[in-house]
């Protein structure tokens, strides 16, 4: 018996099409082409459910939407079809194969060449930067190489071996994820937030050379900025100044969608910069405590010598960790904005709009 | 058993070799008049000769990219389709392949009746 009313056979109908949708993106080359299948995609499958449900003279219910979906192939295949053809690894495996190679090459390889092999060449090198940059690229090149051979090795043994054993992938069309919303302007809470707190941020910067305990607590009694801090000062009050314009703009300009990934670049890029020029700064400076300093009172109380030593090196810990972390949310921030604009370049002139008659 | 699984697999990749080909053929003559990529698939299959979307639609593209056809993303019945009709160039390339067909059915035709004497 057909309990679904056609409303709701409607937008069940749209949201099954649209995470049948999405899913086969999800394996899809990101290529100029890839939103124009997946349109003409969605419009066929809409055109079927169509012809099933004048067919049968009633709404569709969710299992005979599942079972047209089912009948295409589970996303993964279809969008091995849809590709460009190949012939070592076939259109079933070839979205694994690409997503593989992605996740080792990008996301694995790289990043530890970046972040481990880069600084151990740089230390065998005794801090020759260019040999040490070139010598990483090097290994880099010969890991990627030897990776994506292996890779594509093993992809090729098992697209032999499962042609032979007819292996096919089970899959539910109802148990698809749902779909996410693209393209989101940024969240309002979240901006505000920001904002909220990058004007704190930037009075409580404002406020430290006059009251230190709101950095040093009761230490501030026995413990004053060192040169260090003095320098560079100012680069982060600029920087926070910088970072509550964004905040600002991004509240003012909710539509401005490429505002905020590029803002993030740019501070992130600004911010690195000042943390290389203060480890540099750090290389060069004669100082044992560059950061904090005693007091002139209790300059000669060797009791406090330990002290200081473990705050300045827990400072520098703090920068060197900063500085990595900024690094990587750098690189992020540079996948997202490119990811950003080949969105942006690649969609069609016009999509086919949701929802049926 | 193996041997007859050999034999189904080498019979299917023959039908795929052969079909492509066909399907071509099948594919121009049908954008003769406008249609989009559903409408087309419909027709196909209810001419006989079924072609699933994974198929059809990098085909159409392949055959836009080669000038045979040209296609238009248009409103129609509330939602944007994409239609599709055979280009000029199309016209003369289908011309040409019913041709070809003809001349090798005949040939076919003619090679299978003296194999059957």
């Amino acid at each position: 018996m057909n309990t679904s009313s056609p409303d709701s056979s409607t937008r069940n109908a749209t949201e099954l099409i649209e995470r049948y949708l999405q899913a086969v993106r999800f394996w899809l080359p990101r290529t100029h082409r890839q939103d124009d299948l997946i349109a003409e995609l969605g419009e066929d499958l809409r055109s079927q459910f169509e012809d099933k449900e004048e067919e049968l003279g009633r709404a569709l219910e969710r299992p005979e939407m599942a079972a047209i979906l089912r009948r295409c192939g589970s996303p993964m295949m279809v969008a091995g079809r849809l590709g460009p053809q190949r012939h070592l690894i076939g259109p079933a495996l070839f979205p694994i194969y690409e997503f593989v190679l992605k996740m080792v090459l990008l996301w694995i390889l790289v990043p530890v060449f970046i972040f481990i092999v880069g600084p151990a060449n740089l230390v065998d090198g005794g801090g020759n930067w260019p040999m040490a940059i070139l010598k990483t690229f090097g290994d880099l090149w010969s890991g990627l190489f030897i990776a994506a051979g292996i890779i594509t090795l093993v992809f090729a043994i098992i697209e032999r071996t499962s042609a032979h054993l007819g292996t096919e992938i089970k899959w539910d069309p109802l148990k698809l994820p749902p779909v996410r919303k693209q393209d989101r302007k940024p969240s309002r809470l979240k901006t505000v937030s920001e904002f909220g707190f990058g004007c704190f941020g930037l009075v409580w910067l404002l406020l430290l050379p006059h009251y230190p305990f709101l950095i040093l607590g009761p230490a501030a009694a026995f413990l004053k900025a060192g040169p260090m801090l003095h320098n560079f000062y100012l680069p982060f009050v600029l920087l926070s100044t910088a970072g509550l314009l964004r905040s600002g703009i991004t509240l003012a300009r909710p539509q401005w969608t490429w505002f905020p990934p590029l803002s993030e670049l740019v501070n992130s890029t600004l911010l690195l910069i000042v943390l290389h020029s203060m480890i540099q700064a750090l290389t060069r400076s004669p100082s044992a405590y560059p950061f904090v300093v005693l007091q002139d009172a209790v300059r000669d109380s060797p009791k406090y010598f330990k002290l200081v030593a473990i705050v300045n090196v827990s400072i520098l810990a703090s920068v060197a960790f900063t500085w990595l972390g900024v690094c990587i949310a750098a690189i992020v921030q540079v996948w997202a904005f490119l990811r950003y604009l080949r969105k942006r370049m690649s969609a069609p002139p016009r999509i086919a709009t949701l929802g049926l008659r | 058993m193996a041997n007859g699984t050999d034999n189904s697999e080498l019979l299917e990749n023959l039908k795929l070799e052969l079909r492509r080909g066909c399907l071509i053929v099948a594919v121009l003559a049908q954008l003769r008049a406008e249609q989009y990529g559903y409408t087309l698939r419909k027709a196909l299959a209810d001419d006989g000769l079924a072609i699933d979307e994974g198929t059809l639609y990098p085909l159409l593209r392949r055959l836009e990219t080669q000038g045979l056809l040209v296609s238009q993303w248009r409103e129609e019945d509330k939602r944007n389709k994409r239609f599709y009709r055979l280009s000029p160039a199309g016209e003369v390339i289908l011309k040409q392949l019913l041709e070809e067909w003809e001349s090798i059915n005949a040939s076919l035709n003619k090679i299978l009746q003296e194999a059957s004497l």
